[in-house]
């Protein structure tokens, strides 16, 4: 079953003066397990449809059904698990042990249930052991980050929705999140991120939603977000573009860095010939 | 006009963030700081500003030595920071009231104050945001009214702490801007972040570990020094295949790795049939 949102417009501060729409006629469908990136500029409507997802925020008008379920309901919160951009903000407990615990608590969870869901979360973010017994705010920002992620994976979800997880963060903390996400993917999680770093998220995407005010203007497979030539394009794939439109016959599907390389030896390759040939 | 001498320093609970840093920062710089989390870029920051004194050695601030009491107003004058999170260092209740904060303990008149305010307003475009409470800025904006409030002091030289690093790539862009505008008027501009691909322009790098500064250079060396991933930095993916093609025997200049338009002129140039 998948997540199912049916003509969804959305304004905040509704009724008064302040009235400003954020989200307008939404049709869109996430099926489990997918990688879905949703890519727009500030102010598109990104953080506002994901907060949609696990009832944070109700639509003005129109449906959202997460497994066939409403999105406020207690069964479907647990299935949405949501991490936002400053994890700080959500760490409240003394210890990460008591953290991670706290939803599969909250759920009802024996005691010895828990503790096996804390070890599987921490297994799946690749944090050590020692960490349990630490001060959340003691961490780094990547440890928090991390720890936030695991506290929404204790409750075993079947989505989980991020909002800019590696922002702020170094590359070395922005490596060890990218790499426990594709590693939760991997296990079955759908994984739906807002992000900016197209850089570090781009490889991992297979879905692309991209939002410019308030509306959906692409969905789709990552392929035919490259082969339509939409922005924003992670720097490799937007040199590419700029080749393709110059008039040089480079592969739309190219946006790493040995991709690039490939495509560009080929020409290269291509040119030689040609001039010898003259 | 910043110059370290010998500089440690260790934070209360003993933990060493910077080892004997011997640095000399001269006028009109463009200084980029780079290097992992811990590695001693705040702490730098904060000694550079004087906001923290060094245990040993000296951090001399135009002339200044900031374990001297007395220059401390003359050195807070001199040299102005804006950190990651701008919210923590905004005090006013409009924009104009935050930004003749700095102006007004410094005890200048209110003609000056208010020749300081639009200066400061101006430079940073936020001249229609002026009676705007700060809180109500957009991420970018908030970014730019902080280093309006620093600027309205008139320092000679900016430090700036990842300013950018929670922003949107297009804001960040901007700040960006806004600085390296600053310091084509001949401000001395110390920039720290974790992104490599905004110092492409920087005059010098400094790359830290572990409290020490491991490589000092222009960009281009620092770009293509091979430590650079072991050192946990991740170079910009334009350097990275620019790097890979000279192997292959295809050389694109420094300059033409700035932006993938640049880069892709290049490869037409070499590679498009006329």
């Amino acid at each position: 079953m998948p997540i199912i949102l049916e003509n969804v417009s959305f304004s905040y501060s509704r009724k008064t003066p302040l009235e400003t729409p954020a989200l307008r006629n939404i049709n869109l469908r996430i099926e489990k397990g997918e990688f879905v990136g949703i890519l727009g500029e500030k102010g598109a409507g990104k953080s506002t449809l994901a907060k949609l997802f696990n009832g944070l925020l109700k639509p003005e008008t129109g449906k959202i059904l997460v497994d066939g379920l409403d999105p406020s309901s207690k069964e479907a919160k647990r299935r949405i698990g949501m991490v936002f951009q400053q994890a700080a903000d959500q760490l409240f407990c003394k210890t990460v042990y008591q953290e991670i615990a706290f939803g599969p608590l909250n759920f009802g969870c024996s005691k010895k249930e828990t503790e096996e869901r804390v070890y599987e979360a921490i297994e799946a973010v690749s944090l050590d052991q020692t960490i349990l017994t630490r001060d959340p705010f003691s961490l780094s920002g990547g440890e928090m980050q991390r720890v936030a992620l695991a506290s929404a994976l204790a409750l075993r979800p079947d989505y989980l929705v991020l909002d800019e997880p590696i922002t702020g963060l170094d590359p070395a903390g922005k490596k060890e999140i990218l790499e426990a996400l594709k590693k939760i993917k991997e296990r079955g999680t759908a994984v739906i991120t807002v992000t900016h770093n197209l850089k570090g998220f781009f490889p991992l995407l297979e879905t692309i939603v991209l939002m410019k005010e308030g509306k959906i203007v692409f969905q789709g497979s990552r392929e035919s977000y490259l082969e339509k030539g939409c922005i924003p394009l992670p720097p490799i794939a937007s040199m590419m573009k700029e080749l393709r439109a110059r008039g040089l016959p480079v592969n739309p599907a190219a946006f790493t860095v040995e991709d690039a390389l490939e495509e560009i030896l080929k020409l290269k390759s291509a040119f030689e010939k040609e001039n010898n040939g003259n | 006009m910043i110059r370290l001498e010998k500089v440690s320093y260790s934070y209360p609970d003993g933990t060493p963030a910077l080892k004997n840093i011997n640095l000399d920062i001269k006028k009109g710089e463009f200084i980029g700081v780079i290097g992992k989390n811990g590695s001693g870029k705040s702490t730098l920051a904060l000694l550079i500003s004087g906001l923290l004194r060094p245990q040993t050695g000296r951090v001399m601030i135009g002339g200044m030595d900031t374990c001297d009491p007395s220059k401390l107003k003359e050195i807070r004058k001199f040299v102005g920071i804006v950190f990651q999170n701008p919210e923590t260092q905004f005090v006013g209740r409009t924009v104009e009231e935050d930004l003749a904060f700095g102006p007004e303990n410094l005890c200048l008149p209110p003609v000056e104050i208010r020749k300081c305010v639009d200066m400061a307003l101006a430079e940073t475009k936020l001249e229609k945001y002026r009676y705007r409470s700060p809180k109500t800025l957009s991420g970018g904006q908030r970014q730019c009214a902080a280093l309006a409030g620093v600027l309205a002091m008139k320092p000679e030289c900016l430090i700036f702490d990842e300013v950018s690093s929670m922003l949107d790539p297009e804001s960040g862009m901007a700040v960006l801007e806004t600085i390296k505008k600053l310091h084509k008027k001949g401000k001395t501009i110390v920039y720290i972040t974790h992104n490599l691909e905004e110092l492409h322009d920087a005059d010098r790098i400094l790359v830290m570990e572990k409290g020490r500064v491991r490589l000092d250079g222009d960009p281009e060396s620092v770009f293509s020094d091979t430590s650079l991933q072991s050192l946990g930095l991740a170079l910009p993916s334009l350097t990275e295949l620019a790097m890979k093609l000279r192997m292959h025997g295809v050389t694109i200049p420094w300059e033409k790795t700035s932006s993938p338009q640049n880069f892709a002129e290049e490869i037409c140039r070499l590679f498009l049939k006329t």
